[in-house]
Parts: structure tokens; C-alpha cells; sequence
């Protein structure tokens, strides 16, 4: 079974090198340490097409390619560097809800050698690979703050939480922190359970091995139009102990988008089968 | 793809990791002829474990009136559904397939995904039956209109389907006792767990936003206890305990002996291929072909063997252990008149009367001078 998905991978990275872009980021002035649409900084940049499909290696993954491609422009203004990126999604999905899916794009570097990178399926043991992950429900708890129950379920009414006493009488010292020893993935400290910046960072040596940072630094923004989803993604081109990109200097970049409304999380995603070339232009 | 022995179908199947079993294994025992769906098992897990934000409709321990009721809605008429009719015929290996082994080349296991609507209804369809029971109606065995109680943990299988979905390795099965638990630092809240388990008993969590599953109280368990729903079964339907594959059993481990040696309690849904830990002794009065899609060709055996019990003082014994101890008891014996259980050095941690003693007092009080009533 594994030696037939390789065999596939090997022929379709054949077959995508042939359609192989490569994407220039021209230096541009302005502040990218805000996440903008604004055309005026994107002007310069000259927009790519890349091929993605559905992810092939890891079980479970999608049955068919459901984001066939994305739009990609890179600009830098010689210490960030901002990557805007759309692909088309007629249905806007956040999730929240029990079965539901966020929207989704990353987008990922090499670590060790900007040269010669891991294996673009989220790198390998000892040579890691650091992503910059958004997610439209990432980006709610940057703007509103993490979804209380009452945001998500707005006519649910349970009777009361653990040490949740409208009158607390002389049970004085309950605190949040105690109260967190009811929620278990917050008690566990799992940063999925407490709000996101918006884009986590990520470094990963290989499929199921993402750990997220906790400093992050990049910022991000999306807005979804009826035609789909257009993100920037902006990151400083020098980050600690993760991917270090130089100006005028090539590298690699790889992306993966998820359709929350297709089902899409983890490893259901459209990938790019292989690295794609990045100029940072002088 | 490693072929492993799954002793509930008798035979080998595939799946995605070698077959690697505990020391010791969890295991329930539940007597579906005495369950009265009180819900107390459902209160004292859910005081334990899900009280808080998120847990709301959360019960990792559910009791649900069959056949229309389910939790979440239907799930496992549409698993059943999605597998597809598949071929077991008594005296032989499962010949059907199981989740596993039918799984498209993309997934792990044939599933079907509950959405937020399917989880909203945990006690949908209680007490309904099959049909109308018109005035003066009388039942033979099997009843021709019939309902019964499923109560349902997590069944910390042999081959959990849970595990086998997560792309993170955030879900293992402890040695020491073949608990299943979900990783709450390294889960990512992806649901494959939740789409994968056919019993659907991985459950997500929107408010911290990763998924969830019962514990098998496993404080408890290492402190030598039962469980919470088990220590609370006000009708003494249950036994939890360690049960070894039939190749090892022992003739006084109570769960060996009612699952292997008496062989009067069976998996369920065996035939989906995960040897789930949950052992049911089947209801004698209701469908035996919906029985038989539910436990599997040897229910019709086994229902019989529970019918002659009048005439088996040792499993009768057993019988009358369940309830009568928070500890688990990993042997026990039974003499004429009495049954006693151990923990797992030796020591007595229960006894009971096979039948209680008669005690006739008479009907006056003189103590409080009044006169007694047999009103309970």
C-alpha cells in the first residue's frame, strides 16, 4: 500500500514539475507588520498560480482535490514578508459547532537549508519544516475573543457550571483557575483550547508531529467574498530558531488549503505536491 | 496493513497497527435483563467527568432504549448501513468484513459522520416500543412487541478505530489496564476520532476545542475501584473487571467466566472488528434476529444458558456479587450457599447469600405498638 503511494507521489511530482511556478516577492514600502489587502502594496507583485491536490500520504485524507488552486503574490519590505493568498470557496465555513470545520490555508518553509528543504509532506525527523497556519476560526478569536457556549449555541441553557454561583456567598477564592480544572483541554494547557493570534506558528518534522509555538509573531487576515477566501499571511523574514529568509536570496515554499464545509481539518487538505521556488527580490 | 487476531469473530483481520495486547484489559459486564434505565450510571459519570463548558449534551455514559433509541441519533443503524449486509454463520468465523478491512483506500474504517443535530436528542425514543400493546394483550417469549435498555461506555477496545484515525498518535491504550484515552495537550480537535469511532463514543468539545472520550475512571481503576457507573448501579446490573483473550481465561475471574466459560455475556456489534470491551448478557424477551445484528450468531446460545440459571448456583453466585462491592474483584468462588469476591492479593472484598435469608417476624410491633404492613 505504501509503496503504491509513493509510486503515485513520484509520478504526479513528475507531472507537477512540468507546471512548476515560481514566485517573486518585490520589495515594496509600507508596513507589513499589518496585515493589509490593500492593493497599493500589492500592485508590484506579479500573481502566481499554484497547483494543489488533494493530500495523498497520511490516512485519513480527502477523497478528491476539493481546492484545485491557489493564487499566490509575495511582497517584502526587507524585514517582513507578506504572502496574499485566494482561492476560491463558495461556502464560508468558522466552525464552532459540533461537526464543524474551519476554512483554512498554510504556509509552510524549510528551517535547516533554504536550499535544499525536507520532504515538502511537512518535513522530516531533525529537519523540520515552520508553517504559518490561518484559520477563519482563529481569526474570530483574534477580532471577538474565544467563542464563549452562549456564542456558539445562543439558545442553549444549561442550569450552571462548576463553581459558578451567581451569589458566592462566603465561597470566596473561586477563581477562573479553578474553574479551568473543568475544561480538560484548557486544564491540559492545550493551546488549541485558549484563544489564537489569529495564524498559529508552527514547526513540524512530518505528518502528525505539528507543534505549535508560543511566541507567535506573525499577523494575518482574511475576508471571504462570494467567490471565495483572500488571506495575507505576514511574517518577519528572520524568525528565532525558525525559518530565516534573506533578501535577494531564493527558497522554497509549499501551501495547503482546508474547506471546512467539505470537511475538511488535519489531514483532509489540498497540498502542493511539491516545494515552489521564492525570490526574495533586492 | 498487519494482520491481527480478533478472538469476538474467530478469525484474523487487518488492521493499521500490530496486535499488541495490555497486561490487563477493563472490561464491563452488563445484565440487560435488569437494567430499568434509571440513568443513574449516566448522572454519576457525568458529575464525575462532564460538568463543564462544552460538556453539555456530553455523556460518556448514555443508557438508551432499543431498537429506536441511540445517542447519537441512529449511529449505529447508519455504521450497520454504511458497512453494508454482510455473511456471519454460526459455527464459523465472521465471514462479512469489518470496518477496517472495508474502508476505502482513503480512510481508515467505513464511518459515518454525526453533525451537531445528531447529537442534540441523548435520550431520544425512550421507552418507546416496537408496537402498540392493546388492552388485555398477552406476551409469550420472545415478546412479538418489545423495547430494552442499552447503557453504553466507551469500550476501550482491542482494536480501538478512535486510535487507528488520528493523524496525530494523540490517542493511546494504556498497558496496565487497555484504557483508551485521548491526549488532551497533543489533540488538535480534528474529529477523526469522532468520525471513526463506529460507537460513537469519542466526543468534541466545542468550547476547548478538542475531543474527549470516557476515561474508564482510571483513578479509580488504579486505586483497585470500579468505575463511577459502576459503583452507582442502583439495579447491580453491572460488574466491571479484567478480561483475558479466551486463550488465557481463568475459570474464577468473573468476567472470564461469564464471557468465556459460561459464555452468557457478549460483545456488541462485534462484527464491525474492533473487540470492544463491554459484554452484554442479552435481554430474553426481545427480536432475536434484531438480537442476533446486534450480538452476533450466538445470542440464541446464550439466552438459553441465562434461562437455566436457576440451576447454576455458581454463575447464580456471580450474579449476586455485581453491585455488592465499589472494589474490583479479580476472582471469585462460590460454595452452596454463599459467594465470595477478591481483589487482585487474595483478599476477601465481598460476600453474599445466594438467597437472601426469610425472616418472618410477627405482624405486631410490640416495641412501638403498632402493627407491621408488608408495604416496602
Amino acid at each position: 500500500m505504501k509503496f503504491l503511494d509513493r509510486k503515485l507521489v513520484i509520478g504526479l511530482s513528475v507531472f507537477y514539475s512540468l507546471n512548476v511556478t515560481a514566485i517573486v516577492a518585490p520589495s515594496v514600502k509600507g508596513d507589513l507588520s499589518k496585515p493589509s489587502l490593500d492593493e497599493t502594496i500589492w500592485a508590484t507583485a506579479k500573481e502566481e498560480t499554484v497547483t494543489l491536490m488533494a493530500q495523498p500520504m497520511a490516512i485519513p485524507r480527502p477523497a478528491e482535490t476539493a481546492t484545485a488552486q491557489v493564487k499566490v503574490k509575495a511582497v517584502h519590505n526587507d524585514s517582513w514578508i507578506a504572502f496574499r493568498l485566494s482561492w476560491e470557496d463558495k461556502e464560508k465555513s468558522e466552525a464552532g459547532k459540533l461537526g464543524e470545520f474551519s476554512d483554512a490555508v498554510a504556509v509552510q518553509f524549510p528551517v535547516k537549508d533554504n536550499k535544499s528543504p525536507p520532504p515538502v509532506f511537512m518535513g522530516m525527523k531533525d529537519n523540520p519544516v515552520h508553517i504559518f497556519h490561518w484559520r477563519a476560526q482563529y481569526q474570530i478569536d483574534k477580532e471577538k475573543g474565544k467563542r464563549e457556549m452562549k456564542d456558539i449555541y445562543p439558545n442553549m441553557n444549561p442550569d450552571m457550571y462548576p463553581m459558578e454561583f451567581k451569589d458566592e456567598g462566603h465561597l470566596t477564592g473561586l477563581t477562573d483557575e479553578k474553574r479551568e480544572i473543568f475544561s480538560h483541554g484548557r486544564a491540559a494547557g492545550n493551546p488549541q483550547s485558549y484563544a489564537k493570534a489569529g495564524v498559529d506558528e508552527i514547526f513540524a518534522e512530518g505528518f502528525g508531529t505539528s507543534s505549535v509555538i508560543k511566541n507567535v509573531e506573525a499577523v494575518a487576515h482574511g475576508e471571504w467574498q462570494k467567490s471565495g477566501w483572500t488571506v495575507v499571511i505576514s511574517r518577519p523574514l528572520v524568525r528565532e530558531e525558525g525559518s530565516h529568509l534573506k533578501v535577494g536570496e531564493d527558497t522554497f515554499v509549499g501551501f495547503a488549503v482546508w474547506q471546512g464545509g467539505k470537511d475538511e481539518v488535519g489531514s483532509r487538505k489540498s497540498v502542493t505536491m511539491q516545494w515552489t521556488p521564492l525570490s526574495i527580490a533586492k | 496493513m498487519a494482520k491481527v487476531k480478533n478472538w469476538q469473530i474467530n478469525r484474523e483481520m487487518e488492521y493499521p497497527y500490530e496486535e499488541h495486547r495490555p497486561k490487563k484489559q477493563w472490561a464491563i459486564v452488563f445484565d440487560l435483563n435488569k437494567c430499568i434505565a434509571c440513568q443513574t450510571c449516566s448522572i454519576a459519570c457525568k458529575t464525575t467527568w462532564t460538568s463543564g463548558k462544552g460538556q453539555e449534551y456530553m455523556f460518556w455514559n448514555n443508557v438508551e432504549t432499543k431498537p429506536y433509541g441511540s445517542y447519537p441519533l441512529a449511529y449505529d443503524l447508519r455504521v450497520l448501513e454504511q458497512l453494508g449486509a454482510q455473511e456471519w454463520e454460526k459455527q464459523k468465523p465472521y465471514q462479512g468484513k469489518t470496518i477496517f478491512e472495508a474502508a476505502p483506500p482513503n480512510e481508515r474504517v467505513v464511518h459515518f459522520h454525526p453533525k451537531d443535530e445528531d447529537w442534540m436528542y441523548p435520550n431520544i425514543g425512550e421507552d418507546d416500543c416496537t408496537k402498540n400493546v392493546p388492552a388485555g394483550d398477552h406476551l409469550e417469549l420472545p415478546h412479538d412487541k418489545w423495547f430494552f435498555y442499552l447503557p453504553r461506555t466507551c469500550a476501550h477496545c482491542t482494536y480501538p478505530a478512535c486510535l487507528s484515525a488520528c493523524p496525530r498518535k494523540a490517542i493511546y491504550k494504556r498497558e496496565e489496564d487497555g484504557i483508551v484515552l485521548i491526549d488532551q495537550s497533543r489533540c488538535k480537535g480534528y474529529g477523526e476520532c469522532v468520525r471513526a469511532c463506529p460507537y460513537k463514543k469519542s466526543m468534541y468539545n466545542p468550547y476547548t476545542r478538542v475531543s474527549e472520550k470516557c476515561v474508564g475512571c482510571y483513578p479509580a481503576v488504579e486505586q483497585g475501584k470500579q468505575p463511577m457507573c459502576v459503583q452507582n448501579c442502583i439495579g447491580k446490573i453491572r460488574v466491571m473487571g479484567f478480561i483475558n483473550p479466551p486463550w488465557k481465561a481463568r475459570e474464577d475471574n468473573p468476567i472470564d467466566y461469564l464471557v468465556h466459560k459460561k459464555q452468557i455475556a457478549l460483545p456488541y456489534y462485534p462484527q464491525l472488528g474492533l473487540e470492544p470491551n463491554i459484554y452484554y448478557v442479552p435481554p430474553i424477551h426481545a427480536d432475536r434476529k434484531y438480537l442476533r445484528q446486534m450480538f452476533g450468531p450466538h445470542v440464541d446460545d446464550a439466552i438459553e444458558r441465562y434461562k437455566k440459571l436457576k440451576e447454576d448456583t455458581k454463575t447464580q453466585g456471580l450474579l449476586v456479587l455485581m453491585g455488592g462491592t465499589d472494589k474490583i474483584m479479580h476472582s471469585f468462588k462460590v460454595n452452596d450457599r454463599t459467594a465470595f469476591g477478591y481483589d487482585e492479593k487474595g483478599e476477601e472484598v465481598v460476600s453474599s447469600p445466594l438467597v437472601e435469608p426469610l425472616i418472618e417476624r410477627p405482624a405486631f410491633d410490640t416495641k412501638v405498638g403498632a402493627i407491621r404492613n408488608n408495604t416496602p
